[in-house]
């Protein structure tokens, strides 16, 4: 039962105010006019008018948001098992018995830190076609140059390669929480049975990491999905337009080329996508656990 | 119990009451003794890294000579500039004073968030025949004034001696083919790359080949869209020529490497490894500082005709605001003029002057290179004045730079630019 005086709901909603306050504001307010906006021809400036479906018409006509679209998802299907398997590497490193385990969980987390216009710029740099590091040493075996961030084929590899460095850390503190919550008396029982490491592995960790595995998956889609700083720093969404993804598309089109109202449109777009593939994951990943 | 709870509650919200109006009536007096000094003009430029020191030292060299007006400023981020203005404009929260491109001006002024500046540069007696004519009607809208320009930075040649003279070249080229022919040369004599000019985005747009293409139409006599900006207009035979120019020395010709970026074609000129760059004039500096680099610079060659060049403009707008005090608009004035008027000092960071006056000054005519490239202030011609035109400049650059790597047929490629540029041109 409840302290006598003491109003749980009420002193509750107090504490929560301020931020509830800020996130109204700041979160629920501009997903609400977003929408609303999506609706209108409006360029910020001055007020808009309204075009009811038009710019979701629109949208299914132009070819450069289904370049963009499908840049994105390329994105997606570049990164996400990479960073899956590389955080998960990552994580069984740092909660085993190597000596180097403390080091290296900060040499991997290290990079996440950083700010995206810091990694961005330091990759494009580091890749450069004529004068990057990377370059350097491939000519120093001998090799010619690659085209790094400038050939069509490579370029979003290239952005993938940065972007496995920078993120692979969250995926692996996320990884080796769950590996350490699973009971050592399991791994211990294993051990008395004989079981080698590989055994060990695929028999307890993984089963017993899917919960966390499930969650780092929606996370890391969801995230890959939303891609623009590597790509705006790195590339600028080149060579002509290669790379171009959609949040880059749909920032150029809201504030270059101020068409609020069709960039709000193509979010909402992006936004019903990802909501798609987030239930759609969380529906077959929970079935799987029950 | 209760009773006391609400006492010490209503205490505490007194306070903090009580707090709040303290600070209200302290930012009150502030703004009261700001009153009696020198006015203040605030801005906002987008100048960082090279261009940034010398912009800085004409402010303080304003605040110095001025003691009824303190210029005050914020130097945002180049990336995030255009966003923060928009934002700042549309929250009738801007500067009192703005630097813009002139291609980014036109964007902003049909939407009514900058002054038109003819009244008060009536009033003011600003000496406007003292402007170079091109980039003054560059900043005009519907026969309005909305800014003035800073500069004119425009698309002009570096070549290294050493190369030339290494390659036996004696004359400066003109030509196209004759541009192609000293690569060529210098190619062949030294091993050195012959015509740097990006062609690839990588950190940066490959803008200058749309710049290239624009000059070349324009050196034929005709122009990238139509005269009331309403259509393309390079689907014809000079646009073919022009882009057949730009594919030819990747393809053809060879003298520009494939997959070449921005930062990949100025430090191969600036490392002396390359013969001929086109860039604008903004790169002086950075060459000037390095050592062993022996170049000079021209303007743009007519490369296909007569000259013209490609060229930009920093301008300096006043935002509308929600109430005009016409002592600040003064002083905002006074300021745009002083600077307009400081070109010499601008210079330095490569630009060309804006005011005749300042092409006669000593401090102007003992900076080396400016002068060879001055003249292109005459031939420069400004991008189209459209709302449309930041969609259209970005798409032209990706559509011409897969035209280049891919050595598409002109034709084809000419055709798919068009639909696409009309097609933006009329969704504004």
């Amino acid at each position: 039962m409840a302290i006598p005086g003491n109003k749980d709901t009420r002193d509750g909603i107090i504490f929560a105010l301020p931020f509830l306050l800020v996130y109204l504001v700041f979160m629920v307010f501009p997903l609400g006019f977003g929408l609303f906006i999506s609706f209108f021809n409006w360029d910020i400036l001055s007020s808009g008018a309204f075009a009811g479906w038009a710019n979701y018409r629109r949208l299914f006509q132009d070819e450069l948001f289904f370049s963009s679209l499908w840049h994105t998802v390329e994105f997606v299907l570049i990164t996400t098992p990479v960073l899956m398997v590389l955080g998960f590497s990552m994580a069984l490193l740092v909660t085993g018995n190597s000596p180097l385990r403390k080091v290296s969980e900060n040499v991997f987390f290290i990079p996440y830190i950083l700010s995206m216009t810091v990694v961005g710029t330091l990759w494009a740099w580091l890749m450069q076609r004529d004068y990057g590091l990377l370059n350097q040493i491939v000519r120093q075996l001998g090799g010619e140059p690659v085209g790094w961030l400038t050939n069509p084929k490579q370029a979003m590899w290239s952005v993938g390669i940065a972007t496995y460095w920078w993120t692979a850390g969250f995926n692996m503190i996320l990884f080796s929480a769950g590996i350490k919550q699973i009971s050592k008396e399991i791994y211990e029982s294993s051990q008395i049975d004989g079981a080698n490491y590989f055994q060990t592995l695929f028999r307890i960790t993984i089963p017993l990491v899917k919960p966390t595995a499930a969650l780092c998956l929606i996370l890391q889609v969801i995230a890959s999905f939303n891609v623009f700083g590597q790509v705006y720093v790195m590339t600028g969404g080149g060579p002509h337009g290669r790379t171009r993804v959609l949040t880059q598309y749909i920032y150029e089109a809201g504030f270059r080329y101020f068409k609020m109202g069709y960039s709000a449109a193509m979010a909402y777009i992006l936004f019903l996508i990802i909501l798609v593939i987030s239930v759609i994951q969380y529906a077959a990943l929970g079935k799987e656990r029950s | 119990m209760r009773t006391h709870n609400r006492k010490r509650a209503f205490i505490a919200i007194a306070l903090i009451g009580l707090m709040m109006l303290s600070t209200l009536w302290a930012a009150g007096t502030q703004e009261q003794t700001k009153q009696e000094g020198p006015i203040e003009v605030t801005f906002w430029s987008l100048f960082t890294g090279g261009d940034g020191e010398f912009f800085d030292a004409m402010v303080d060299e304003f605040n110095r000579t001025h003691t009824d007006i303190v210029a005050k400023t914020d130097t945002v981020k180049f990336d995030n500039y255009y966003t923060k203005l928009t934002t700042a404009l549309s929250a009738n929260n801007a500067p009192d004073v703005v630097v813009v491109h002139q291609s980014n001006l036109l964007g902003y002024v049909p939407r009514g968030v900058f002054l038109p500046l003819d009244d008060l540069l009536a009033k003011n007696n600003a000496p406007m025949d003292d402007f170079v004519a091109a980039p003054l009607e560059a900043v005009k809208y519907d026969g309005k004034t909305y800014a003035l320009p800073l500069d004119v930075h425009a698309l002009i040649m570096y070549y290294n001696i050493d190369l030339f003279a290494e390659a036996g070249i004696t004359k400066v080229p003109q030509t196209y083919a004759e541009v192609i022919a000293a690569a060529q040369a210098v190619q062949a004599k030294t091993g050195a790359m012959g015509l740097a000019v990006d062609n690839t985005t990588a950190t940066y747009k490959a803008y200058t080949l749309t710049r290239l293409f624009m000059s070349m139409i324009e050196q034929q006599g005709t122009s990238f869209l139509n005269a009331d900006n309403s259509k393309a207009n390079f689907n014809n035979a000079a646009g073919e020529k022009a882009l057949k120019a730009l594919v030819d020395m990747v393809q053809l010709h060879k003298t520009t490497p494939a997959g070449l970026d921005y930062d990949g074609a100025v430090n191969a000129f600036r490392l002396g490894k390359a013969a001929i760059h086109f860039n604008g004039v903004w790169a002086t500096g950075s060459f000037e500082k390095q050592a062993d680099l022996n170049f000079k610079t021209a303007g743009l060659p007519p490369m296909l005709g007569k000259p013209a060049a490609w060229s930009g403009s920093h301008t300096l707008a006043i935002p509308a605001q929600r109430t005009e005090d016409p002592a600040k608009l003064d002083a905002a004035l006074t300021f745009i003029l002083w600077m307009t008027e400081h070109g010499d000092m601008w210079a330095k960071a490569g630009h060309i002057p804006t005011r005749l006056s300042v092409y006669e000054k000593e401090s102007f005519t003992s900076l080396p290179h400016r002068k060879d490239y001055a003249e292109a202030a005459a031939f420069a011609f400004a991008p189209p004045a459209t709302p449309a035109w930041e969609e259209v400049y970005s798409t032209t650059s990706d559509m011409l730079e897969y035209a280049v790597a891919n050595n598409q047929n002109v034709k084809t490629a000419l055709q798919a630019m068009e639909t696409r540029i009309n097609n933006i041109i009329a969704s504004y």
